[in-house]
């Protein structure tokens, strides 16, 4: 279900995506479907445990099985993570390849690993003495304080098409498929990894299966395949198996987050000490929690710090930073608005920084039914119904993009953007952004997106593609208009300017006559004409990303399982393009925010350090009978001319609104994620004694 | 995948031949395709018996009702004789698995699927049912192992309907192609401590051809509980009958087995109307012997759980009060 406040600033209130018959039908092509004639097979050879080596592997009895090309292995190369790679095997098929790291028939050195996090955080470290004084005040004063420590999992990308790259270097340049979310930064990857020069190499990316902020470079995968491919002069296949792709493909860092705030009696958060610690890879780096955030928490103390696992290396993902934030502060929120005894949503609004959430507060509560809410573990029985929320936003900066358009004489429209369509609709949004500018309809225009020889693009990070794109592609749709009047004026003996257009019908100015578009475009001297348009600011607009979520969960208190039952968002997100595809986005983002809520993480095996969840049967993601009613709200006001983004806001605010929902629910806070059965028995047992 | 031979059955005699050769069956082929391309299961010749049709359905006989060994999960959720006779058997598979594959996978090759257990199922641990030499889930991370123990592998048994046919004390029946076998369910499942490389009692040589179930219980009820509700196994599952004066109660997914809770039935004894309070008793009687591991403790207050529940429903009774 979905509801729309103003419907007047969406270009496409209805269509589905253009390409949803080839998506269904499975006849669109993905990096993972290429087969050229001659592909070779490669792929690494992994290190299975955390911490250690390869001590033998029978290289010789891999290298004889027919049709390997060949195997290479580092015996040992010393690896601090499973997944870690130490060779690699080519070879003329899928099978032969598979058959060769039989052979290999490893035998490994395994050291201990580092696998808990609760076992190895160092707990809070002093502040300075001046930051202590102030905290002493602000502890010591008579306010109200809260102290918690939560903690989150670590979860893996998990991209329905895994990390891959399908490589073709000849001998007058280089054709490349990648999965990826930065078609044009590939390009110029490919280029330097095969020496060839960017105007011989061309990547395609056409559809994407996923990225969610893993897929920004070449990685161990695709280097291999540009390398071999070279080597051996045949295109080379280097797609990752679903085992690789969690062990290797990016993960969202875990975190400890302590807080201790201090709230006045009339609600107002004074401040107070956050220390905030992620888990990342033996490395280090890539942690960056976002918390505090959203809310006035006054004179904040905060220090952060990295706890290295034998694990695999943290990636930008999906709002990186932020869901893990925003699962502790809005708990913490929670447990202030209940040491003032106040009602969370109110509270929430005393504190806000922003007027437009406090009025998507508001409506979130109405629509979520907030007033049902009872108090804490008030359910009769043992199924516990409860009621939580929370906030997000994103931030909108202008960027760079640009655009061809090319109006043909046939009245069709084609519109070329060097980005990527990750799963989002980005060929939507410049099919339906070009199909509104001009006033035509959608059936009458194509955009095309998703290969390196087109006009440059961003990449699909930070929730930037749609907002950068829009004005480019309009602006390359008004260069293509008044190509296209420039044609009319010599046929019409006019100047251009003097010509109006406006949906499909222009005006002959020397007789006052309409004449429709693909009359008017039958006119045109060549076969086309074409528009050169780039990120134009008069196309930017007004608009901001603010969010609040709302959820109701049912809690069954004998057994710990969680229902989500309803998630209601409400999503300013600027001016609207295609509203499927917008709505499509929000609840994405909440199905994967329940998903981190309740199920996912990744399971290190505490003996070896092996991941012993990298697959889709352990490693649990949320499943159709797993995701809720969801009311997606397109904020839309009048004062909203701009696209802005939305991906990532929608997906900041679930696991808080969820673990906020199931403490009413309950009357016992679960601070650890992923809330499982198992963590709602033992929060149980911890807070109340007993359970049910 | 690694190459194998293929052949197809079309009759028991063609299926007993290809037995002999040493090919191995293949019905639906959800478990054993997927332990092929894991390459833990490494059989060089397969032999689909899908189709033989006769091995297929669902029919009333002697005051019972035979059940095909090719018959689909599906096929069993969906039938109106089981659901009205004895509803606790198609509540086990209407929600095991996805849609997908309850349309493919079968009845026998559902009560002979492999263990889950995540160590057996990667070929990097080379464990005890294996052939190795130690059994990872004692040190290392037993969140979803057996919490009562039976010997030194410490799986649990995945099947969600098993505990369904041992509670109403099914027949098993098998073939060599000459001659039909017959095995009581309640003995058909191996502990580790029986034999540490194999579930059951089934030889290479013989085939299913049909489960049957010599009587309806008058009472029944199918209970689990699952970290996630699109296809997941349960943490902990119970089935709860009745009948000619008995209660039957089995546990699924905490054992090495399908788990007869005989303390638990010794509680309910003769009773057939089972109160809160009853339930309750017979429930903490069921996991008496339990023995968690170091990360599987919870599951034990689950295993509770779904006694209590199962036998309050089998009473037509709300458990969530
Ligand atoms: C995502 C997912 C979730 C699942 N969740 C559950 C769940 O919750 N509960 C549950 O119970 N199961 C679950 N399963 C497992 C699934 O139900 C079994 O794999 C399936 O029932 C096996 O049946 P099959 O016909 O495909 O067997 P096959 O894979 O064809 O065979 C399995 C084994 O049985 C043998 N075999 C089959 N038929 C015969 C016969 N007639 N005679 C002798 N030997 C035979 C084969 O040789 C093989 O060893 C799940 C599977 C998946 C993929």
């Amino acid at each position: 279900m979905s509801e729309t406040t103003a419907p007047k600033n969406i270009m496409q209130p209805k269509e589905p995506r253009p390409d949803v018959r080839q998506k269904v039908t499975g006849t669109a092509r993905y990096t993972a479907d290429q087969y050229p004639a001659k592909v070779l097979y490669a792929r690494s050879v992994r290190f299975p445990f955390g911490k250690g080596s390869i001590v033998n592997a029978d290289v010789e009895k891999a290298r004889a099985i027919p049709g390997v090309v060949l195997v290479d292995v580092k015996k040992g190369k010393s690896v601090n993570y499973a997944g870690g790679i130490v060779g690699r095997i080519v070879a003329e098929s899928k099978d032969a390849l598979e058959d060769a790291m039989e052979a290999l028939n490893a035998t490994y050195e395994v050291e201990q690993s580092r696998t808990n996090p609760s076992k190895l955080y160092e707990g809070v470290p002093e502040a300075d003495a001046q930051a202590n004084a102030e905290l002493k005040g602000l502890f010591d004063g008579g306010l109200k304080v809260v102290e918690a420590t939560y903690t989150t999992q670590v979860q893996t990308h998990s991209c329905l098409e895994p990390h891959g790259s399908v490589v073709d270097v000849r001998q007058d340049g280089v054709e490349a498929w990648v999965s990826t979310q930065a078609v044009m930064a590939l390009e110029d990857a490919v280029s330097n990894t095969t020496d060839f020069p960017a105007s011989k190499v061309v990547v395609h990316s056409e559809f994407v299966g996923g990225g969610f902020g893993s897929k920004f470079s070449l990685g161990a995968e695709g280097t291999m395949a540009c390398r071999v491919s070279k080597e051996r002069a045949r295109p080379v296949r280097a797609i990752l198996n679903r085992s690789e792709e969690h062990c290797d493909g990016g993960n969202r860092p875990g975190s400890i987050q302590y807080m201790k705030i201090a709230v006045k009696d009339s609600g107002e958060i004074a401040g107070g000490r956050v220390h905030v610690v992620s888990t990342v890879d033996a490395d280090g780096g890539g942690g960056g929690i976002r918390n505090p955030n959203y809310y006035k928490f006054g004179n904040v103390v905060r220090t952060e710090g990295d706890l290295a696992l034998n694990g695999g290396k943290p990636q930008a993902f999906r709002a990186p930073g932020f869901p893990q934030g925003s699962f502790a502060l809005e708990s913490m929120m929670d447990e202030l608005a209940a040491a003032v005894k106040m009602d969370p949503v109110a509270f929430r609004k005393l504190n806000e920084t922003s007027r437009r959430r406090i009025e998507q507060f508001d409506r979130g509560a109405e629509l979520i039914g907030w007033k049902d809410r009872k108090a804490d573990g008030g359910t009769p029985g043992r199924i516990k119904i409860g009621y939580g929320c929370a906030a997000g936003s994103w931030g909108n900066g202008k960027g760079k993009c640009s655009s061809d358009c090319e109006i043909h004489r046939s009245g069709e429209v084609e519109v070329r953007v060097g980005i990527q369509d990750i799963g989002t609709g980005a060929s939507t949004v410049v099919t339906d952004t070009a199909a509104w500018h001009l006033g035509l309809p959608r059936t009458m225009v194509t955009g095309k997106v998703g290969n390196s020889d087109y006009p440059p693009g961003p990449g699909s990070g930070g929730s930037v593609t749609t907002r950068m794109t829009v004005p480019a592609v309009r602006d390359s749709a008004e260069k293509a208009l008044g190509e296209l009047k420039k044609e009319l004026a010599s046929v019409w003996k006019t100047e251009p300017d003097k010509i109006s257009y406006g949906e499909g019908v222009f005006v002959n100015p020397t007789n006052n006559q309409n004449v429709a578009w693909k009359d008017a475009c039958a006119m045109m001297s060549g076969a086309s004409v074409v528009g050169h348009g780039r990120f134009n600011d008069e196309y930017w607009g007004e608009g901001g990303s603010d969010t609040v979520q709302f959820v109701k969960v049912e809690v069954d208190s004998e057994t710990g399982v969680v229902k989500v039952k309803k998630v209601v968002a409400i999503q300013a997100c600027g001016q609207v393009c295609n509203r499927l595809t917008a709505e499509n986005q929000v609840c994405g983002g909440i199905i994967q925010g329940i998903s981190f809520a309740l199920f996912e993480q990744r399971m290190l095996d505490p003996m070896t350090g092996g991941q012993l969840n990298a697959d889709f049967i352990n490693y649990k993601v949320a499943g159709p009978v797993d995701v809720p009613e969801i009311v997606a709200v397109l904020d839309v006001r009048d004062t909203d001319t701009g696209a802005r983004s939305i991906g990532e806001p929608s997906t900041i605010p679930t696991a808080g609104a969820i673990a906020n929902a199931v403490a009413n629910a309950l009357g016992v806070r679960v601070r650890h994620l992923p809330i499982t059965p198992q963590r709602v028995l033992e929060a149980m047992l911890e807070q109340k004694g007993a359970i049910a | 995948m690694r190459s194998f031979g293929y052949a197809e059955a079309e009759n028991a005699q063609g299926l007993a031949a290809a037995l002999g050769k040493g090919y191995r069956i293949k019905a639906g082929g959800i478990d054993l395709l997927d332990m092929m391309k894991e390459r833990i299961d490494k059989s060089e010749r397969i032999v689909s018996i899908t189709g033989m049709t006769e091995l297929r359905g669902i029919k009333e006989r002697d005051g019972g009702v035979a059940i095909g060994a090719l018959t689909t999960l599906n096929e069993i959720a969906r039938d109106e004789t089981l659901r009205k006779a004895f509803p606790a058997l198609p509540d086990t598979v209407c929600n095991a698995a996805t849609p997908q594959v309850r349309e493919v996978a079968t009845i026998a090759g559902n009560i002979l699927q492999r263990p889950r257990c995540w160590f057996f199922r990667q070929a990097e641990y080379n464990c005890l049912r294996k052939s190795g030499q130690a059994c990872y889930a004692v040190a290392g991370d037993n969140t979803y192992h057996s919490i009562y123990p039976m010997g030194a592998c410490h799986i649990t048994h995945p099947s969600n309907i098993a505990p369904a046919l041992v509670a109403v004390g099914a027949q098993i029946i098998a073939s060599d192609g000459k001659n039909p076998k017959s095995y009581d369910i309640r003995d058909f499942f191996l502990t580790p401590e029986q034999d540490l490389k194999r579930e059951n009692k089934l030889p290479q040589n013989e085939f299913i051809t049909e489960i049957f179930l010599p009587k309806m219980p008058e009472k029944s009820a199918y209970v689990e509980v699952k970290e996630k509700q699109s296809f997941d196994w349960p943490l902990a599952a119970c089935v709860a009958t009745y009948a000619d004066k008995k209660w039957s109660i089995i546990l699924a997914h905490v054992a090495p087995v399908p788990l007869r809770a005989t303390l638990a039935e010794n509680v309910v004894g003769e009773k057939a109307d089972i109160d809160e309070n009853l339930a309750l008793q017979a429930a903490e009687a069921a996991v008496k012997t339990a023995q968690p591991m170091a990360y599987n403790g919870f599951r034990v207050h689950l295993a509770k759980a779904v006694v209590r529940r199962a036998l309050l429903k089998a009473c037509g009774k709300d458990f969530h009060a």
